[in-house]
């Protein structure tokens, strides 16, 4: 199919994207946290995979392949958004750890009390209260399973601050899915 | 368990980030703290809750009408770009300064040769300068000189029109 769509034919590129489509824009969501510029991005890397579609070897799935760009794509917008907006006092806070780095450790057990579709709506809200720099390093690392200097690469940043954004994702995590406040843990 | 590089190294252990040494460091830890071992269990839990999560995720739009959009993009032609031509080289600028500047020089060399040899001759003569287009001509029995200036210079236009305008 891959090799079809290299020699230019057209249908057989659309029936990779109908098999792909839900990956490629199910990562774009996670990092992007809002649908219609998910769908636009997602769009857009097909564009892009069409176009570049004699650079692929093969080294890794097709799907694989597709995933790389348009995660690229959503850091380039990301970066371009965040450029436009200025930096909180909490977002300073949350590069070095924050509250989260002195909190005790809490328990999450994904089989206990909620079903799938509740646990994935709480993750959903979790995800969009990070911001996206924390929210990339994770999804780079838990959906995608970067290594730490694969995501610092991508991210143009020093491994520390991978581990120190990816520690603090986590914990937020962890407090925001068992439903704790910051209040409760004092 | 509060001194952030600890912190780190644990979570680097769960993936799997550690030289051995600093794993077995990391585990002697873990057996004498529990503290730390409760961290371990949040941070592996946290991924855990995670996996699966993209999965559920579906795209809202039909496939054909989400397709729709690619293949309009793929099909459309290239963006031209903006038809602004870029600076001409040196030498045509120098060229095009030229041709004024020459005709200039015709017309004063024209106006000289003529007036003191006006009555010698009572015929029309013709002098051109291919390269810049200008023409000269003079009619002694009448006692006048004509020139002709194009510009710019027929040669030149065609050189130009040559130029890829994209380019």
């Amino acid at each position: 199919m891959v090799r079809a769509a290299q020699q230019g034919d057209m249908a057989a590129f659309e029936e990779l994207v109908a098999r792909h489509r839900d990956k490629i824009y199910a990562r774009a969501y996670s990092m992007m946290r809002n649908e219609e510029e998910a769908i636009d991005l997602s769009q857009e890397a097909w564009v892009k995979g069409w176009q570049r579609l004699s650079q692929f070897q093969g080294d890794s799935s097709f799907g694989t392949w597709m995933t790389r760009i348009v995660i690229n794509l959503c850091l380039d917008q990301l970066r371009k958004q965040k450029r436009h907006r200025t930096e909180s006092m909490e977002e300073l806070n949350e590069e070095s750890g924050g509250v989260e780095r002195q909190m005790p450790a809490v328990i999450i057990n994904p089989a206990a009390g909620i079903e799938r579709a509740e646990l994935r709506q709480r993750i959903d809200r979790a995800l969009g209260q990070l911001s996206y720099e924390h929210r990339t390093v994770l999804v780079l690392h838990e959906f995608e399973e970067l290594e730490y200097k694969q995501i610092a690469k991508v991210m143009e940043c020093s491994i520390g601050t991978v581990m120190s954004r990816l520690f603090y994702a986590r914990r937020k995590m962890a407090v925001l899915l068992t439903d704790l406040k910051k209040e409760d843990l004092r | 368990m509060s001194n952030q590089e600890e912190q780190l190294k644990l979570q680097a252990y769960l993936d799997g980030e550690l030289s051995e040494s600093e794993s077995r460091e990391v585990e002697n830890r873990l057996a004498r703290e529990p503290d730390a071992a409760a961290l371990l269990a949040e941070l592996r839990q946290t991924g855990e809750a995670l996996a699966g999560f993209e999965e559920g995720i579906q795209l809202p739009e039909s496939r054909e009408f989400y397709w729709s959009k690619i293949q309009r993009q793929i099909s459309a032609p290239e963006p031209l770009r903006e038809a602004t031509p870029s600076p001409a080289p040196l030498i045509q600028r120098l060229r095009r300064l030229f041709v004024p500047l020459a005709g200039l020089a015709l017309v004063t060399v024209a106006v000289l040769v003529s007036i003191p040899s006006a009555p010698q001759e009572n015929i029309g003569v013709e002098t051109s300068l291919a390269d810049s287009g200008a023409m000269v001509y003079h009619d002694y029995s009448a006692g006048a000189t004509f020139v002709w200036l194009s510009y710019p210079a027929d040669k030149e236009a065609v050189d130009n029109d040559e130029m890829d305008p994209f380019e």
